[in-house]
């Protein structure tokens, strides 16, 4: 590594975080905590829904704000910090990329489950026409192997993607994991790699510092974790740690910490910690967003967490599908009635 | 239950089969090929892709029809009227150009596309309408799939204040044309399923599930509807389902409950007959089933017309 290297932060708090409170971010919320994660030089914020821009559906929660809502108030906020947006193909489309533009996003962050990179091609190139920057990324990665993410990587960067990499949805990474499928891309593509990492097995920091070792050079985070059940990378953590080991982030120490205070304060309503239903969904590999539908569903329906979740990671569900979980718990119950009766 | 077949052969044209050619020989070009070679009403004389190397065109040979890779050129061009119909198996962009050439020369198209072009059409619904419009589209297989339990709960409950759709297709049984349409197949979803039920506000969302062996091609609808018995709702989901069995024999019913008193859950999943992919593919067969369904009804149509013209010859 050579001296001081930069690593670009893309703080996700108020688009991952979202996912913790049902996606009821309001106003306020969004205007305090940007302002102060601006003022503490944080370089990239992304805003919205958690499934991204025109996600909002009974599906995965119906948001409290509408997307030009909270693009539009965060976008008043910044000075120094570009706007981010996250967009999954099949759930957004190129009327929202409109919506997002014109509410002055600056970067879209455009995904694909781990081996689907081609449904991205065509919101690269309506981005690309309009010269808006664009990076792409694999959720779910977990599911496949290092060759085919460095292939589908690789994919994106021809679509034009200007920076590429994984997230590890299911929090089911451990760092090995991650240096592997880092190095992998990294030989495979030309622009900048990003991580982006949950915290379900607590190994969501030691995993980013993994991957910068293993050269990526965009890192996701969020203030004290703040996301779906265990949490994602905590931010105020994370930036201190790299800066120790080396590398800049540009981000100033005490004010990163208030703006994570802000958040704990503000925002959260309780702080991401590694309970035993995360543990079994990083384990079982299910996404992370889906455990308050699980526990709701699963008291309904008189079966155990766990069971849904190692159920759903057996079938490999992915983001996206929460329809799946009403069957899992059905077919749950009707078994165990079947072997009581 | 074992569902029934579609329409036997018991019923066969007396006439000649209704001349067809197929356009795009992607996934859902050549499984429909499969179900048009199955049959008795329906027989395809050309099928017209770009590349003579590609999978598709090669099965098409192989299974003994006439292959260009002309694609529509060859269709214009074709001099000796080869055929009377078009199933257009291409992409949602090129339809349009597509229709702009066939309609001058009074040919008939059946539209696979997400283009929004034609006459929508899902045949358990309003397929005795389609052989009064020269261009009927199909929407798209999660339309296929949802319209149907959709259009019934819309004409049992008035109460209906929004209709969400999610489609999950498992990622080998989705093509190219599909992964470039996805805007077009989302929105064009959305509008045919606002106008089959009358209702504003839809939302469509759709999965390519990476599951590996892959899953049953699925939807999940879920309704929030003012005044809705529960009772009432399983019995219109359970009548309505039957009825696409007539034609799509894979189609079930996975889960249908209302909760809190106003928010209706369904999830219908479907599997296909594995005619090009296995079973898992039920989104070539939800489409296809219809297009072939909308085919022979304009076939024994036309039949039923020749009929008593000979007879007054």
């Amino acid at each position: 590594m050579s001296a001081a290297e930069h690593i670009l932060i893309s703080d996700s708090t108020l688009r991952d975080g979202n996912h913790a409170v049902n996606h009821q971010l309001g106003r306020e919320q969004l205007r305090a905590y940007a302002t102060a994660a601006d003022a503490a030089g944080v370089p990239v914020l992304e805003v919205g829904h958690g499934n991204g821009l025109g996600a909002s559906s009974l599906q995965v929660g119906i948001a409290a704000l509408g997307d030009r809502e909270m693009l539009e108030t965060v976008r008043a906020c910044l000075t120094r910090a570009r706007l981010g947006v996250f967009i999954l193909p099949g759930w957004g489309t190129t009327r929202e990329l409109l919506l997002a533009i014109d509410c002055g996003a600056d970067l879209v962050r455009v995904g694909a489950h781990c081996t689907e990179a081609d449904l991205t091609e065509r919101q690269f190139g309506f981005l690309r026409e309009r010269g808006v920057e664009a990076h792409g990324c694999l959720l779910m990665s977990h599911m496949a192997s290092p060759a085919r993410l460095a292939e589908e990587c690789a994919r994106m960067e021809g679509y034009g993607a200007q920076a590429v990499g994984i997230m590890d949805s299911a929090g089911n990474y451990l760092p090995d994991d991650v240096t592997e499928r880092i190095a992998a891309i990294r030989a495979a593509v030309s622009v900048p790699v990003l991580f982006h990492g949950h915290n379900n097995l607590s190994m969501a920091v030691a995993n980013s510092v993994a991957a910068a070792r293993a050269g990526a050079r965009i890192l996701d985070a969020c203030a004290r974790g703040f996301g779906a059940g265990a949490g994602n990378t905590q931010l105020e953590v994370l930036v201190p740690v790299l800066e120790r080991l080396g590398w800049r982030t540009g981000i100033d120490l005490y004010p990163l910490l208030d703006a994570a205070d802000l958040a704990e304060r503000e925002l959260i309503r309780e702080v991401p910690a590694i309970g035993s239903v995360s543990i079994v969904s990083g384990l079982a590999g299910v996404f992370s967003g889906f455990r308050a539908k699980v526990a709701a569903i699963a008291a309904r329906e008189r079966v155990d967490p766990r069971d849904i979740f190692f159920e759903l990671g057996r079938r490999q569900a992915v983001a996206g599908q929460e329809d799946l979980i009403v069957d899992v718990a059905l077919e749950l119950r009707a078994a165990a009635g079947a072997a009581a009766g | 239950m074992t569902p029934p077949e579609r329409a036997a052969v018991a019923d066969s044209p007396r006439h000649g089969r209704l001349k067809v050619a197929l356009l795009g020989a992607g996934y859902i070009g050549t499984d429909l090929l499969i179900k048009i070679r199955r049959s008795p009403w329906l027989n395809c004389t050309v099928v017209a892709g770009r590349n003579l190397a590609g999978d598709g065109l090669r099965q098409a040979r192989a299974m003994g029809f006439a292959v260009t890779d002309g694609g529509i050129d060859a269709l214009v061009n074709d001099r000796r009227d080869h055929y009377q119909l078009v199933f257009d198996a291409t992409n949602a962009l090129a339809h349009q150009t597509h229709w702009d050439l066939l309609r001058p020369l009074g040919k008939r198209v059946i539209d696979l596309t997400p283009s929004r072009a034609g006459f929508m059409v899902v045949p358990t619904v309003n397929g005795e309408d389609a052989p009064a419009h020269p261009n009927v589209n199909l929407i798209s297989c999660g339309g296929q799939a949802s319209i149907p339990i959709l259009h019934a709960l819309s004409r049992h409950f008035r109460g209906i204040r929004y209709i969400e759709l999610v489609t999950t297709a498992s990622s080998p049984s989705v093509g190219r044309a599909t992964r470039l349409n996805l805007d077009e197949y989302v929105q064009t979803t959305e509008s045919a399923i606002q106008a089959f039920t009358g209702v504003a506000q839809v939302k469509s969302l759709v999965n390519i599930s990476p599951a590996q062996p892959p899953a049953n091609f699925r939807v999940a609808l879920s309704l929030l509807v003012d005044g809705v018995d529960p009772a009432a709702v399983t019995a219109v989901v359970t009548r309505a389902a039957a009825v696409v069995r007539s034609y799509a024999p894979g189609y079930r019913l996975c889960a249908c409950t209302v909760l809190g008193g106003d928010r209706v859950f369904v999830t219908v999943e479907v599997q296909g007959r594995g005619d090009l992919l296995p079973t898992y593919a039920g989104n070539l067969d939800i489409i296809n089933d219809a297009a072939v369904t909308v085919a022979e009804q304009h076939a024994r149509a036309r039949a039923a017309l020749a009929i008593p013209a000979r007879e007054m010859a």
